[in-house]
């Protein structure tokens, strides 16, 4: 195989690793080995949460670098599960380009949940974690509404393409607002256990824990990035919190 | 009570998290049960432990065993279990608390809800790493012998 092409579907597969949810070292390692199973020299591959550097050296001696910008990531296991077992097969088998450019196709056609599967399991974390945090049965209803409701002004707001730190703001202010109106109206009595419950939805606290995780496995660079990632993010859903309460909080019962 | 209840909702809170991350079929339930089994392990040791992040730091331990071997058994990467089992245990409230109180100029207890929040994911890293190393080296040894002791038909 030609190595530009050879290089350009290794970074592919990289990227839709690292936008699905994949660890540094898996990316890394990933991009690597497939490079090496079609007798290149070497390949070193470095990657941060938003960028992905390659450059191998194939067989000829011949040098290449590419690299990706990676902007956005969406959580999809499903689809980091399909990836791993293809970088797996390729490492296996070494199949022709084709071969394996149909199945990342096949693979980014790959579906998710439904929107309004999506719009039920919002629901359900706010009104999970509302009990959770020791809200009633009424603020759980009145957390899982609030939730499906959030799913769609988050929906909404990406499609609009405004910044994170807005669009979290912007979130988080209608959360509150709308838990403030609710247990105003009776409906759920306490606005914090609501809020906290869809909080649980928009706040990093995974981000915060793979931060540390990616610097103590030594991608210190990438760890760091998602640290601060994860603090602009709280401290703009906390802004969008304290908006609401300033002007709607006395409402609150 | 107030722990059936915390069980229950940390189970479906991960499940519906795994609905968000494109989790399907039986990995679903398999991924609802590691968030019930991680906050079980943090309230099982509530009674012998009053230190929070210690105890994230066992129950990190023991979810990550369950994801590892369920990733062996499903023939998927270890993140697909591990990430919703986390979802109970990650310090989401208290980085909000943290963020909440610097808003409101209450430095003191922003200060301790940030140390908190910090602490609790340095032990939820720590407990990942040590059982996926541990794994790692596991793995290592049994190919090392493996290969050693029973030549395999191919090797390369």
């Amino acid at each position: 195989m030609e190595t530009e092409k050879l290089l350009g579907m290794a970074l592919d597969i990289g990227e839709e690793m690292l936008i699905s949810g994949a660890e540094i070292g898996r990316v890394e390692d990933s991009v690597r080995r497939i490079l090496m199973t079609y007798d290149a020299q070497r390949a070193d591959v470095f990657t941060i949460t938003s960028s992905i550097v390659v450059t191998v050296t194939d067989a000829d001696g011949k040098t290449l670098t590419q690299t990706r910008r990676i902007r956005k990531y969406a959580t999809n296991l499903d689809k980091l599960h399909a990836l791993n077992a293809l970088s797996r097969k390729i490492c296996a088998e070494k199949p022709e380009a084709e071969a394996i450019q149909n199945e990342l196709s096949q693979i980014n056609k790959g579906k998710n949940y439904p929107v309004f599967v999506q719009c039920a399991a919002f629901a359900l974390i706010a009104g999970s974690f509302t009990l959770f945090f020791g809200g009633s049965a009424l603020d759980a209803a009145a957390a899982a509404l609030i939730g499906a409701i959030l799913k769609f002004a988050v929906l909404l707001i990406d499609r609009t393409g405004v910044n994170m730190v807005f669009a979290n703001v912007v979130n988080s202010f209608l959360v509150s607002t709308l838990a403030f109106l609710c247990t105003a109206a009776g409906f759920g009595t306490h606005a914090d256990s609501i809020i906290i419950g869809n909080i649980m939805l928009l706040i990093p606290g995974i981000g915060m824990t793979n931060a540390i995780r990616d610097i103590i496995s030594g991608d210190i660079m990438a760890g760091i990035l998602r640290f601060c990632e994860s603090i602009v993010i709280a401290v703009a859903i906390a802004a969008g919190y304290s908006i609401a309460a300033l002007l709607f909080g006395r409402w609150a019962a | 009570m107030t722990y059936a209840v915390q069980m229950v909702t940390a189970f479906l809170g991960s499940m519906g998290f795994s609905v968000l991350f494109n989790i399907r079929r039986t990995k679903l339930l398999i991924a609802g049960f590691g968030g019930a089994l991680s906050w079980g392990v943090y309230l099982l040791f509530g009674g012998a432990l009053d230190d929070g992040p210690l105890r994230c730091f066992l129950a990190a331990v023991g979810v990550t065993v369950y994801a590892e071997i369920f990733a062996r058994i499903k023939k998927t990467p270890t993140t697909s279990f591990l990430v919703p089992g986390m979802i109970p245990l990650i310090p989401g409230g208290t980085l909000y608390n943290t963020m909440q109180f610097a808003i409101a100029g209450d430095w003191a207890q922003s200060g301790s809800a940030a140390a908190y929040t910090i602490r609790v994911a340095l032990a939820l890293a720590a407990g990942i790493i040590v059982v996926s190393s541990v794994m790692r080296m596991v793995v290592a040894v049994i190919r090392f012998v493996r290969i050693r002791c029973f030549k395999p038909p191919k090797r390369q």
